[in-house]
């Protein structure tokens, strides 16, 4: 099985090896770039610095989250306002590889230049297998690019390290527990955030509804699970459809969007079961979404496993 | 025990390395093209992956090399079954109802496979291609309401193929029948 203190000495042990001289990490406040923080910061001390990019795309209340995270782990960080770089980098892209490429290729942008700032040269990541496995590459088939990997340049400046690669989220949450970090069981969210929970163009606007959806479903489900009526899904959101349809609101025609409630259970992210939510949940998310969201005019529940389908909808 | 794991480029293959991790083996994920004669190991897994055998085998490398002189047991998954089934004179096709996901598996033949195994498990599957025709030599082990052959072994030497994905999380009873696969190995060695 697997050996959490074994793997922290390794790579602990393997980060000192690798990294000679200044690097900085990566960081959005999950599991895996706090486990990946916690372990170079272990190996490396003063020498890192860690690089929050508020991109304007994640979650409800992310940024207070994040600085309470990193204050707590006693690390160098940094935190860099780069909303309006990447909505004016997603302005128009509606397809999916194209916004996953667009979101990896800014992110590595402001990682080099917050490096030059310091002087690094090594950008360490929280990959894990999921992402380079299916972002592809030679015999495999691309299923989706992450961020992390697919938006890498040819032509790196820095070196990248990466000491999570060989591991999946089950993996990742025991050596954080072990590592006593208290993100340990947060769900899962995805590197380029609200944009691929938006089908169609990014915008302020968009993300915001889909924030906000995605919002009242981890609060619904949360607060289900807290009271016994559900178990926790590993994973659970909303996405904003680019599907219009006909409703009727305060006796006057209504033509809104859906939104698509998700939620799996997993393990490792490779496979995946949609969750039996009971009906009065996903009865008072809907009550919710469609009450709180103007634009709304629909909710609907996924119920495909992945696969065929993926977790995420882009 | 060393067992290898073939890289066909699936999405499952890392799964497979790490079940047999999980298994205590020494395991390494290998590129397909790499010669049966660099290889010193107790026994192969051949992964699936996005070739369609049928089609463009010629990305399925050295496969063909260690079916036909490997003298340690081999288990082929999904496309490595599929391969196999083909590279032994049997066909592989394009199924006519492709299974993707949760699928009943019916155990035809419990044999060392399926040793100690439920008549019947969940299985998840992930696939277009599927063994139409068996091999000559070769025995069908178990099936699904859309595929006749989720499983099939040679009858003289120990090599086995599945459809499904025994490696994944959600297929029942998959490290067990890693284990009877690996039981096979160490009565090889």
């Amino acid at each position: 099985m697997f050996d959490p203190s074994k793997f922290i000495d390794e790579s602990v042990e393997k980060l000192r090896e690798d990294i000679d001289g200044k690097a900085i990490v990566a960081t959005s406040g999950g599991v895996d770039s706090t486990v990946a923080a916690v372990l170079l910061s272990r190996a490396i001390g003063e020498n890192l610095l860690s690089v929050y990019v508020d991109t304007g795309l994640m979650r409800k209340g992310e940024g207070e989250q994040i600085s309470k995270t990193l204050d707590q782990l006693g690390v160098n960080y940094e935190i860099v306002n780069a909303r309006d770089e990447f909505f004016s980098a997603l302005k128009g892209v509606v397809d999916p590889e194209k916004k996953r490429m667009a979101i990896g290729a800014k992110f590595i942008e402001i990682f080099e230049r917050v490096a030059k700032g310091m002087g690094a040269e090594y950008l360490v990541q929280g990959t894990i297998a999921p992402d380079w496995i299916e972002s592809g590459g030679e015999l495999r088939d691309t299923i989706k690019s992450h961020h992390n990997v697919g938006g890498l340049p040819e032509q790196m400046e820095l070196k990248l390290v990466e000491p999570l690669r060989d591991l999946y989220k089950d993996e990742v949450r025991e050596v954080a527990r072990e590592l006593g970090i208290e993100v340990s069981e947060r769900q899962p969210f995805p590197g380029p955030a609200m944009a691929i929970r938006i089908l169609g163009e990014v915008t302020p606007e968009s993300a915001e509804l889909a924030r906000e959806a995605c919002a009242i479903v981890e609060q619904e489900i949360e607060r289900a699970a807290a009271d016994g009526e559900m178990e926790l899904p590993w994973q659970y959101f909303a996405s904003v459809l680019n599907v219009k349809s006909v409703g009727v609101r305060g006796d006057i025609r209504a033509y809104g969007y859906t939104v698509v409630v998700r939620a799996v259970q997993s393990i490792d992210g490779m496979t995946a079961s949609y969750s039996k939510i009971p009906h009065e949940v996903l009865d008072r998310i809907s009550i919710r979404v469609t009450n709180e969201l103007n634009q709304i005019n629909r909710v609907v529940y996924d119920i495909t496993n992945k696969p065929p389908a993926t977790i995420e909808w882009e | 025990m060393k067992i290898f794991v073939v890289d066909n480029g699936g999405q499952w293959t890392h799964r497979e390395w790490r079940v047999l991790k999980y298994l205590g083996m020494n395991t390494r994920i290998i590129p397909n093209t790499t010669p049966l004669k660099d290889l010193e190991v107790d026994g192969l897994v051949l992964s699936g992956g996005a070739p369609r055998v049928g089609v463009d085998s010629e990305k399925m490398g050295r496969n063909g090399e260690y079916l036909d002189e490997a003298s340690f047991p081999i288990l082929g998954i999904c496309a490595g079954h599929q391969y196999m089934a083909q590279h032994f004179g049997g066909r592989a096709e394009p199924s006519g109802i492709p299974e993707f996901g949760k699928t009943q598996v019916f155990v035809d033949e419990e044999d060392e496979l399926f040793l100690n195994l439920p008549s019947s498990f969940q299985a998840w599957l992930s696939h277009n291609d599927e063994v139409s025709e068996l091999p000559r030599d070769f025995l069908s082990l178990a099936h699904s309401n859309n595929c006749k052959h989720q499983a099939m072994k040679h009858l003289k030497r120990p090599i086995y193929g599945v459809q499904f994905h025994p490696e994944v999380e959600h297929t029942e009873h998959g490290y067990e029948i890693f284990k009877n696969f690996l039981k096979v190995c160490e009565e090889m060695r």
